[in-house]
Formats: structure tokens, C-alpha cells, sequence
């Protein structure tokens, strides 16, 4: 009897933990910047250029909507609806566009590990070896 | 058919001519709205016949970069209040200088307003159209130069443009010049609240005498009768030729992304002319639940009558013109200022509903009130979809 409170309590559990996916904040191994929420922040909505170090700054999002959901709500403080509003109104006055975007999590890796400029996010869950975790949220 | 084969081929390869040297970015934006008015009332252009017309436009944007620091930018735009005629709004080079500064040489949007610059993007913001009391004006481009900065100072992030140039627009049916037009703003934002200052003049003439409206042409008619009859101070004061007017305008704006309240206050002066000062303001309030955001907007706007030319008209009965004669043309000096008072008030509740990324539905009755006349009192009812690509 016990046990099986315990296991519909786990199972519970990590139903909640995907409804509410851990998101991490990735760049390139090699990337020493210091790099705080509020940079990520500015760097995905176009107001910070570059990192702590100089270097030009190439945010990437995703188009896993769970994942950018997360990320949109977790670091930027709106919705994703309330970010494309955001970009619309940046890119028909001229004062940018909104950050390039790939398919999924392999791919956002696939670049990150690749350029030194790059920063994006993925499912904690999809975290390697091949990149470097700013932070997690 | 063969013709048509032969443009979309000619069409093809200029596009990719066209790849071949540069990116173009195409990106498009539209209103569709619908709308009708209580019964036998007119309402911001609007009858008691639905009309999906007067507020609906669509657009295309184009941009490429001219050079690591040089883009070009282009967008077209058709109106349904102009017969859906397609027309250059924007046509600019921006060059980016650095991180902080950008100039900005052609025809882009005059930053009167706080949201000036995305008016026509009704996707970007929460009502149907943007208030009529300080939004509908008759000009909203610059064609001129434009010195953007932007900075972050203390927690702030600040952004400056300075404008110089003309602009040209519609009123009375008339044509609108503003020569020597500058514009000075200033914006600080944080996190959650935005505020923002702007000053500007101009040399404001107004061709009456070419007006498409009988009513202006016939006070144009009376202004020109008055120069003849060498009453020349007096038609000087009430013609608008080269008369300077003065713009201010504030605002303020919360947003928390669960809660927004934001005002706008903006005051027109034009001096030696029948204008009278027009000042205008709106309250705006509204939350975000999901996918839905509802809202509450005040707007007023007053155009009062300072008759200051007075002793000036008082001057035409001891002119020796004809009694008749004289008492026509003070009422022409007396209507043309008097016709110009409008004192009107509207609230409005907005729904907006965020069907798709790119996609927005909106709902929004107004209710307006004329403080001049009763008779002007009425409902306006619409919906709207706005989109971007």
C-alpha cells in the first residue's frame, strides 16, 4: 500500500518536473565571460552586443516550443507571444531582428559547440560534454 | 499567359540577381478590422453600416545590408482609409556608427509619439488602433535625417533621437507643410517602467485655397478678401504660412508582463493662425491572463478657442468697408477659429486574445462623447486580426 503512494507520488512528481522542463543557458566551452540571468536576458532581447571579455555576442533560440516556453518565461520574464510582439515591434522600427533559430536541442548543441560566439539554451536533460553551462533555471 | 510566364520569369531572376549581391529580409505586417457604429451615429469614420475598410491596412517590409554598417530599408504600405492605393511609407539607410549611435538618412517615421514608431503594427500593442485623441494626426513621416543614441546608464537603458527635416500630410483637404521640422526625444526604461519626453517645432503652412473642402475654401476665399481690402495684419494672423508650431508631449508606461498602466499627454501650437492649441491625452490600464489581455482606455482631446487676435477683428468695423462686407468678414475671422474647437472624450474596453505566435484577435467597443455637441455622441463597436511575417 505504501509503495504504491510512493510510486504515484514519483510519478507525480516528474509529470511536474516536465511541465516545468529545467532549462539551461549554453555557450562554447572555451567561453570564460561572466555571464549573469539579467546578461542572458539582455543579450536574447537585443540590448547587450557582447560578453563581459568583448566578444561579439550570437544568441540562438530554438523552435521546441516546451523548451523556448521555458527559457521565455524562466530568463526573459514574458511569454512567448509577448516576446514575438517584442520582436515585431523591434524589426518594423528598424532597431533590430530577433535572434536566428534552429530545430531542437541537437542542433542548438551542434552550433554552440562549434562557434565561440554562440549562446543559447536547451533542456537540462540534454546537457554534454561538448558545451558549457552558464546556468540553469 | 505567355506574358504572365514572362514576368514571374523576369521577376525570378531579379530576385536572385538580387540574392546573388545581398540578403534581403522580407517581413510583412497586417490589420484587418471591422466595424460599425450605433444607429444613425458616425464614430472615428466609422457608420452604422459594418465596414471592414477604414482601419485596415497591409504591409511589406524589406531590408538588406548595404555593408557591414549600412542597411537599407523599405516598406510598403496599402491603407484601406486610401482606397488600399500602395505607397513607400519608410525608405531609409541606417548606419550603424557603433554600439551607440545610428543615423538615419530618408523617409522613416517621426518619433512624436510613444508609439509612433510601430502605429501601424497593431500586433505590437494592446489595443485595436492606437488612441485616436493623440494618434490621428495628419502627418507621421519624416523625410529628413534622424541621430539615434542609445546607452545604458545605471540600471537605465537610455534612448535619445534628434530629427531634422519636412514632412507633408492632409488636413482640411488641404495640403500640410512643415519645413525646418526638429524633434528632440528623450526615453529611460528599466525592467518594468518606461517614461519619455520629446519637444519639436516647425514652419507650418497650410494650402486652404487648394483645398478639396468647400468650407476651407471659402474661408480661404474670406483670408484673401481681407489681404485685399488691406487687411493684411489680420489675414496674417488667421493664414497658417509659415507659422511656427511648437509640439510637447510626455508619457509613462508600467509593465510588469501580469499588469500594464501607461499614460500619454501631448500639446499643438501653431501661432498666427486660426489653429487653435489642441491638447490631448489618454489613460490606459490592462492585465495579461494567458493568452488573453483586456484593457481600459480613457482618451480626451480639447482644442480650445483663445481668440488673441481680437482687437485685430474688432479693427474691421472702423475700417470703412461696408457694414455688410464688414460683417462678413469678421465672421469668417471669428468662425474660421471658432469651427476649429473640438472637445471630445472617448472609453473604450479592449479584448485582445494571442491565437498563434505571429497572430492576435481583438474586440473593442468605444463609447464617444462630444463635449461641443450631443449630437456627435456615439458607440463604436469593432474586431480586428494582426498579424506579422
Amino acid at each position: 500500500m505504501l509503495k504504491k503512494v510512493v510510486l504515484a507520488l514519483s510519478l507525480s512528481a516528474s509529470v511536474a518536473v516536465s511541465a516545468f522542463a529545467e532549462v539551461a543557458v549554453i555557450v562554447h566551452p572555451e567561453n570564460t565571460a561572466e555571464i549573469t540571468a539579467e546578461d542572458v536576458a539582455r543579450m536574447f532581447l537585443g540590448k547587450a552586443g557582447q560578453f563581459s571579455d568583448g566578444k561579439e555576442v550570437l544568441p540562438i533560440t530554438q523552435e521546441t516550443a516546451t523548451t523556448t516556453d521555458a527559457f521565455n518565461t524562466g530568463l526573459l520574464n514574458r511569454s512567448s507571444s509577448q516576446v514575438a510582439s517584442y520582436w515585431a515591434k523591434q524589426v518594423f522600427t528598424g532597431k533590430g531582428s530577433a535572434p536566428k533559430q534552429v530545430s531542437d536541442d541537437a542542433a542548438v548543441i551542434n552550433l554552440v559547440k562549434d562557434n565561440k560566439n554562440a549562446i543559447s539554451y536547451v533542456d537540462a536533460s540534454s546537457v554534454t560534454g561538448d558545451v558549457k553551462v552558464v546556468l540553469t533555471k | 499567359m505567355k506574358n504572365m510566364k514572362k514576368s514571374l520569369l523576369a521577376a525570378s531572376v531579379m530576385l536572385a540577381a538580387a540574392g546573388a549581391q545581398a540578403d534581403v529580409t522580407i517581413n510583412g505586417f497586417g490589420n484587418v478590422v471591422g466595424g460599425i457604429a450605433s444607429s444613425d451615429d458616425v464614430v472615428l469614420n466609422f457608420d452604422d453600416n459594418i465596414d471592414f475598410q477604414n482601419d485596415s491596412l497591409f504591409a511589406l517590409q524589406f531590408s538588406s545590408d548595404v555593408s557591414d554598417k549600412i542597411t537599407a530599408t523599405a516598406q510598403v504600405l496599402s491603407r484601406g482609409e486610401d482606397d488600399f492605393d500602395v505607397a513607400f511609407e519608410w525608405a531609409y539607410l541606417s548606419y550603424e556608427v557603433n554600439n551607440n549611435w545610428t543615423v538615419t538618412a530618408g523617409r522613416s517615421r517621426l518619433p512624436l509619439f510613444a508609439y509612433s514608431a510601430s502605429l501601424d503594427v497593431g500586433y505590437t500593442y494592446h489595443w485595436v488602433t492606437a488612441p485616436n485623441a493623440i494618434y490621428n494626426v495628419p502627418f507621421n513621416n519624416l523625410d529628413g535625417v534622424k541621430v539615434s543614441y542609445s546607452n545604458m546608464l545605471g540600471g537605465w537603458d537610455i534612448l535619445t533621437d534628434v530629427a531634422a527635416g519636412q514632412f507633408k500630410g492632409d488636413a482640411f483637404g488641404a495640403d500640410l507643410r512643415g519645413e525646418n521640422t526638429l524633434l528632440v526625444s528623450l526615453q529611460a526604461s528599466n525592467e518594468s517602467l518606461t517614461v519619455r519626453g520629446v519637444v519639436g517645432r516647425t514652419d507650418a503652412t497650410l494650402d486652404l485655397a487648394g483645398s478639396s473642402d468647400e468650407q476651407a475654401a471659402l474661408l480661404a476665399g474670406g483670408f484673401s478678401t481681407m489681404r485685399e481690402l488691406g487687411l493684411v495684419a489680420l489675414s496674417d494672423s488667421l493664414e497658417m504660412e509659415d507659422d511656427e508650431g511648437q509640439f510637447l508631449g510626455a508619457s509613462v508606461m508600467w509593465d510588469n508582463y501580469q499588469y500594464f498602466v501607461g499614460a500619454e499627454l501631448t500639446k499643438v501650437m501653431i501661432d498666427d493662425s486660426f489653429s487653435n492649441d489642441d491638447t490631448a491625452y489618454y489613460v490606459t490600464a490592462g492585465a495579461r491572463y494567458g493568452k488573453w489581455t483586456p484593457s481600459i482606455t480613457y482618451e480626451r482631446f480639447e482644442s480650445e478657442l483663445s481668440i488673441n487676435n481680437a482687437s485685430l477683428i474688432n479693427d474691421i468695423a472702423g475700417s470703412g468697408l461696408p457694414d455688410s462686407v464688414a460683417a462678413t468678414l469678421t465672421s469668417v475671422a471669428l468662425g474660421a477659429q471658432a469651427s476649429q474647437v473640438e472637445d471630445y472624450s472617448i472609453t473604450s474596453v479592449a479584448l485582445r486574445y494571442d491565437l498563434d505566435s505571429g497572430v492576435a484577435l481583438k474586440a473593442d467597443v468605444s463609447r464617444y462623447n462630444d463635449d461641443v455637441s450631443d449630437d456627435n455622441d456615439g458607440t463604436l463597436a469593432r474586431v480586428a486580426v494582426n498579424f506579422v511575417f
